[in-house]
């Protein structure tokens, strides 16, 4: 026997709170999936596009005194975010330009390059969270402890809040820290003290029901890459189905839109960006991420998104502890 | 149950649990001792104790630095021997063991049944052993439920399972039996010779008389190798059980109904 193998003692010591038992899970899933070298090279890269909007904020308070970097700012606002009228403002007041400039270049980060890395961090991730312990029946070891289906679905989906976070809301937060110290004074802050609670309040959207969605594939099936199937096919098929059947009509008729400054006029070609917008997941996040930043463009209620993403929470919720209580019971 | 309310104390109940499952199940990707941390944390142990008692649980079932490797790449009696840290690690009065032996060889499964012993006898812990390997039974239990489809059909201490109807001795015998057989018949003693085994049966004699048996052995210049009483097989009381040969009543009568459908005591005996 070795000298330091004691026999068998007992323990009495002080037990943590049965609610803190999710923190558990959160934080073994968090340090199995950082286990990866992938997975770490992937959350290198999904910080990359950060760079841009942060030139973009950069160019826009150097703007009164660099004019190159001015023209800059006021062309990137006017063509790719196809915004000429906060171009005009840009280079007529500054001052009242600023929360609307941060806000958008915010949100373009929130839109494009972070909603498609959460796209594949998540296709990655999510379906080793519970498709790998219903394979290898973990869930026995699981709620053989203290924990509650509920919780352990709390502490799976706090994995992918948690790298989500590191990925979307953190660079955010940074970008609008980065805004602060390199505008000319601190007063700034009374004018965009919304911006980083739109940016908890967008990345709340973005986190819940997305989560959701990907535990709800990663709970149907024992086998990771139908559910890794299952979520890109979703994001994918709804896209695309959205662009068919929204710009098809205008594409049939042979209207093209006229070339000029600003954005598409779509509503007068007859194109309605919001009739198929629940079809796809990625335009509809995009609907009341552009509605909390106060940027909407579309004319359509923001109110069925919100419905159709609660929709998607509640329902997934519901059929994933239906799922673990099946495996549980006998 | 444990002095909890059932169902309203549930997590605090499975607290003062410890189950290993029959299933292989482990969580991927984890290292031995992660996986027992891992266990303990959800007990609410705190991080470094949680850590600390792994170790310690994982050297008392015999884990050496193999318990730096993943899960995946352990044998079955490895992963068996994991559960059963896990199930330990945060010192629950109540285990319940479904099939721990499932898996090991002969060695291993030894020192888990000497372990489940102690943890018993030396540490107070109530253990329940699911298993159909009924000599584990024999070594670890002291009380026995048979299940046939999901209903109770014996519940009984395994040593009254064991006794016979009537005190049955066996003697293994050295040269010829016939006068000792002669003399216990004469006592009026039902008498039975096995020759392939050398063995005789007495009937109607505890094993706290065993001084007359000797006396008549003495009387007789019988060499007696080896004398021991009759116990009732297992093996053969589940068999019993489950082809339906008894198949209700109270726990007492469930017990004495065994002894009165037939199941003869002379027909198996205890190991050596």
């Amino acid at each position: 026997m070795p000298v330091h193998d004691l026999g068998y003692r007992t323990w009495r010591g002080e037990r943590a709170a049965h609610f803190l038992r999710p923190l558990v899970v959160a934080r073994a899933g968090i340090a199995l999936v950082f286990k990866r070298r992938w997975l770490r090279i992937m959350l290198v890269l999904a910080w990359l596009p950060v760079l841009f909007p942060a030139f973009g904020i950069f160019a826009f308070e150097y703007s009164s005194t660099e004019p190159e970097l001015q023209d800059m700012i006021v062309g990137l606002v006017s063509r790719p975010l196809q915004q000429p009228e906060l171009g005009a403002l840009i280079r007529n007041d500054p001052e009242a330009a600023r929360h609307q400039v941060w806000s958008t270049l915010i949100l373009m980060f929130f839109r494009y390059p972070q909603l498609f890395a959460m796209v594949a961090l998540i296709g990655l991730i999510a379906p080793l969270l519970v498709s790998y312990d219903l394979r290898t029946k973990a869930y026995l070891m699981y709620f053989s402890r203290p924990l509650s289906p509920t919780q352990y679905i709390i502490g799976k989906s706090a994995v992918i809040w948690c790298l989500l976070g590191m990925v979307v809301t953190l660079p955010a937060l940074l970008l609008y820290g980065m805004g602060v110290l390199l505008s000319p004074d601190l007063s700034v802050v009374q004018q965009t003290w919304d911006i980083p609670l739109r940016i908890f309040a967008a990345s709340f959207v973005l986190l819940i029901p997305t989560t959701t969605l990907a535990i709800l594939f990663s709970s149907l099936t024992a086998e990771s890459r139908y559910a890794t199937f299952c979520w890109f096919a979703t994001w994918a098929l709804g896209f695309v189905a959205y662009q068919i059947l929204t710009f098809s009509p205008a594409a049939m008729s042979g209207d093209r839109p006229r070339r000029r400054r600003g954005p598409v006029d779509w509503e007068a070609m007859g194109v309605d960006l919001d009739r198929w917008r629940l079809l796809s997941p990625y335009h509809t996040l995009g609907k009341v991420q552009a509605w909390i930043f106060g940027l909407d463009t579309t004319s359509a209620s923001v109110i069925p998104c919100v419905v159709l993403l609660v929709a998607i929470t509640v329902v997934g919720f519901w059929i994933v502890r239906r799922r673990i209580l099946a495996r549980l019971s006998v | 149950m444990l002095d909890h309310a059932w169902p309203q104390q549930s997590r605090a109940i499975r607290d003062s649990i410890g189950y290993l499952p029959e299933d292989d199940c482990y969580i991927a990707g984890l290292e031995g001792i992660e996986s027992v941390t891992l266990m303990a944390q959800l007990s609410g142990l705190p991080t470094g104790e949680a850590l600390r008692r792994s170790h310690e649980m994982m050297d008392f079932c015999g884990f050496g630095e193999e318990r730096y490797r993943e899960v995946e790449s352990y044998s079955t009696g490895m992963r068996q021997k994991l559960k059963f840290a896990q199930t330990l690690v945060h010192d629950p009065p109540l285990l319940i063991l479904d099939e721990p032996t499932t898996g090991l060889d002969p060695d291993q499964r030894l020192s888990m049944l000497r372990r489940i012993r102690n943890l018993a006898t030396q540490h107070g812990k109530s253990v329940i052993l699911s298993t159909h390997i009924l000599p584990d039974v024999r070594t670890v239990c002291d009380h026995v439920v048979i299940l046939v489809a999901g209903t109770v059909r014996v519940m009984d201490t395994l040593e009254n399972l064991s006794r016979p109807v009537e005190p049955t001795m066996h003697l293994s015998i050295m040269g010829d039996p016939q006068t000792l057989i002669d003399r216990v018949s004469s006592a009026g003693h039902s008498v039975r010779w096995n020759a392939q085994t050398g063995t005789l049966t007495v009937g109607g004699i505890a094993p706290d008389q065993t001084a007359q048996l000797w006396s008549w052995a003495a009387e007789t210049e019988t060499a007696v190798r080896r004398l021991e009483p009759a116990v009732n097989s297992l093996e053969q009381i589940f068999m019993d059980v489950a082809a339906g040969k008894k198949t209700s009543g109270s726990t007492q009568e469930i017990a004495a109904g065994l002894h009165a459908a037939g199941l003869d005591p002379e027909a198996d005996r205890a190991g050596p």
